[in-house]
């Protein structure tokens, strides 16, 4: 009866014998490579290092990380000046990319392949041997019956051979007795489980190693290819060169925002839709496109997502000699204060005698109340602006790189007191013969995330394969019946019937069992001849 | 010494497969590129292209920042300084000078200097180019389509790149970075023979 484990033991997915504790003399290295290996494929193990994995990602949502914003993790250095070294030392801004959370995921991976390997060959030997020996007596096992029927012990198990294969059964017959298993789907179903979390975690490593994501900020009537030069951020996997990138154009030739116009809430964005024009590669058909929020453009496997917008006031400034030294139009950053009022600004290094900068604020719906510039709704109602003039050295002649949306003062003189409030079309003639500015009008931009995920349908297939494998584990039971039949009077015989479930989520089995055992009766009975045609047989005895 | 069990041998077979995994996942994490083009001075951003494995460049044309009409293909037969740029970088500036001087010197070589503007307004462009005092011509990209045609040749990356076109249209080199005095007449002088 070794054959029939115990239900807990049999639980348990993982290494089937208990880990040998490390302790004598006799203990060697060898011993100390396999109980660790041992350890590490177990259950438990197994499970501590899923719930790291899941402990281990919440850094990662709950902190700013350098990959998707790096901007908010410049924020936390200046909000936390001392705590943020530390959590940098631990890697808690590039928590995914981290050697700790790759070690918990690569010890995941070969837990999960140190079980999983031996346990389809388990399975396969499993369902290649026979089902064991029926016990001496069936009618010890939690589920038992016998009756007397009219046929000899030969064509009774003649005919419970033929309804337990009905029941898809499979057997051992001997002279006197069957032995009878299903539920192989059981562990087939644990197997699939096991394979599909491999299959996530490699699926996950898909995407990180051949994935990329990158950002864009696109102002109406531009257009951008999906170039390395050409995007604003890229965050590419560790196997993705800038050969690699979707060689794709988009174009945004419009965008609509609308807002609730009344009641509570005023000004609450309704829709927001970029209708696009895009090429899948130089020279092919340009094909149109509305991205809007959940809505985003599919491209060769990459997606392009709407993550934002904003407006690009447009100016034209000329220098002392009247010459225009900047045309463009520069997209303002909303800020905390609502109703899209944008900070910007205007950099203009080619100005002369000396560069022009330039700090601004759009206001989509102008009031000025209190002589304090404010919007009152986010649509360009009542669009203006506000500038603070600037000449003297905006430091981009050396030096690093600067952000668009960020002027250095170290080197500049402000050139007039106050901000200067202007309305499209309007010029400012700034002070000390420096030139002008005009508003000549604004655009709207949209900022634009592209994300290309190989992994993604692969981790899709493997969750839903995942889940199929845990329902069949959980509802599926493996169980055996025997069947003895003995020699009884008047050459009939005595049936006995009796099954195991053998593991836990045996509740049912009951039903099924009583079912079997009264199909298998009246089969049985139903096989009985007529007494005519019985052949006499002598008895062997009671 | 115990006999190896069947259980034994399954087990490090099992151990094996694992390790291998994990190595393989590891070295897939790490993976690294041999061979291919040679760094100039052990920097990994002025690439040299060996003769014989030279990357062609695409035919592409544009209009200029003066508003002409301009071919690449009528640059063939010349050494060519490709300099992607836009007036809001700041390398950009800071190398400009370079780019004017080295285009003056080795202009009496045969070698032309052409200016992809990206990102970039004409207005913006053009005074970048009178303060500056660029000489050479500057074909607008404001679609990347330009960069776009390079990126399964060699993917400019970011701004500024300077490539150097031999006389047969091949990528001789590539400065992935502000071009410095040094490593543009390093290229140039091995592309003109000069050296």
């Amino acid at each position: 009866m070794t054959e029939l484990r115990t239900p807990a033991t049999d639980q348990d997915a993982f290494s089937q014998e208990e880990p040998v504790s490390p302790a004598g003399p006799d203990f060697g290295l060898l011993d100390w490579l396999r109980w660790g290996w041992r350890q590490l494929t177990s259950m438990r193990i197994a499970l501590i290092l899923l719930f790291l994995l899941a402990l281990g990602s919440v850094p990662g949502s709950l902190l700013p990380q350098e990959g998707t914003s790096p901007a908010g993790v410049l924020q936390y250095y200046k909000s936390h000046p001392t705590l943020a070294p530390l959590l940098n030392h631990i890697g808690m801004f590039n928590v995914f990319g981290s050697p700790w959370f790759a070690a918990i995921y690569l010890l995941l991976f070969a837990s999960l392949v140190g079980c999983v390997v031996p346990r389809t060959f388990k399975l396969a030997g499993s369902a290649r041997t026979l089902p064991p020996r029926a016990p001496r007596n069936v009618s010890r096992l939690p589920h038992a019956a016998s009756y007397s029927v009219g046929l000899p012990p030969d064509v009774a198990l003649d005919v419970a051979t033929r309804v337990l294969g009905e029941h898809r059964f499979r057997m051992r017959r001997d002279e006197d007795w069957i032995s009878a298993e299903k539920g192989y789907l059981r562990e087939a179903g644990n197997l699939l489980f096991h394979l599909a979390l491999l299959g996530i975690l490699v699926s996950i490593a898909l995407g990180g190693l051949f994935g990329y994501k990158a950002d864009r900020l696109l102002v109406q009537g531009t257009s951008f290819a999906d170039t390395a030069s050409a995007l604003d951020e890229i965050y590419p996997g560790r196997l993705v060169t800038d050969a690699d990138l979707a060689p794709f154009t988009i174009t945004l030739n419009k965008f609509d925002a609308s807002y609730i116009t009344s009641g509570p809430q005023l000004g609450q964005p309704a829709s927001f839709n970029a209708y696009v024009s895009y090429t899948t590669s130089p020279g092919s058909p340009e094909r149109s496109d509305d991205i809007s929020v959940n809505h985003p453009l599919s491209i060769d496997g990459a997606k392009i997502y709407l993550i934002g917008h904003g407006y690009a006031p447009v100016f034209k400034v000329t220098d002392a000699s009247g010459k225009v030294v900047y045309d463009q139009a520069t997209p303002f950053l909303a800020g905390a204060t609502g109703n899209e009022l944008s900070e910007g600004v205007v950099k203009v290094p080619d100005a002369e005698p000396s560069q022009l900068g330039f700090s601004g604020v759009f206001v989509p719906t102008a009031v000025e109340p209190d002589g304090i510039l404010e919007s009152i709704f986010p649509a360009p109602n009542n669009p203006a602006v506000s500038l603070i003039a600037y000449d003297g050295n905006l430091g981009m002649n050396s030096g690093t790189a600067q952000s668009v949306y960020q002027l250095s003062t170290a080197g500049l003189k402000q050139l007039a007191s106050k901000p200067e409030l202007l309305l499209p079309g309007q010029t400012w003639k700034l002070p000390g013969n420096n030139g002008s500015i005009t508003f000549t009008g604004y655009q709207q931009w949209v900022s634009l995330t592209i994300t290309h995920d190989p992994g993604q349908l692969p981790a899709l297939v493997c969750g839903i394969a995942a889940l199929a494998g845990l329902l069949l584990s959980f509802m599926v039971r493996r169980r055996r019946v025997f069947v003895r039949a003995v020699s009884g009077n008047q050459g009939g015989s005595v049936v006995q019937f009796g099954g195991l479930a053998r593991t836990d989520a045996s509740g049912g089995f009951e039903a099924e069992f009583a079912e079997l055992a009264n199909e298998l009766r009246s089969a049985q009975r139903q096989a009985v001849p007529t007494q005519q045609a019985l052949q006499p047989r002598e008895d062997v005895g009671d | 010494m115990p006999r190896p069990t069947r259980k034994s041998v399954m087990l490090a077979a099992t151990a094996c497969a694992g390790v291998l995994a994990v190595v393989l996942l590891v070295t897939a994490f790490t993976g690294s590129s041999g061979g291919g083009p040679v760094y100039l001075d052990g920097n990994t951003n002025a690439v040299l292209y060996p003769d014989g494995h030279r990357p062609l460049a695409p035919e592409f044309s544009g209009t200029t920042l003066t508003g002409s009409t301009l071919h690449f293909s009528s640059y063939r037969g010349k050494v060519v300084v490709l300099n992607f740029w836009g007036s809001w970088c700041v390398p950009c500036r800071s190398e400009a000078a370079t780019l004017a001087v080295v285009a003056e010197q080795y202009q009496p070589d045969g070698v032309s200097f052409l200016g992809v503007d990206v990102r970039d307004s004409t207005a913006n462009a053009l005074a970048f180019t009178q303060s500056h005092d660029i000489g050479y011509p500057s074909v607008s990209d404001p679609d990347d389509l330009i960069t776009l045609d390079f990126t399964s040749v060699v993917p400019i990356s970011g701004t500024p790149t300077t490539l150097v076109i031999d006389r047969t249209g091949h990528i001789a080199g590539a400065i992935f970075d502000e071009a410095t005095y040094s490593e543009l007449t390093t290229m140039l002088d091995d592309v003109t023979g000069k050296k």
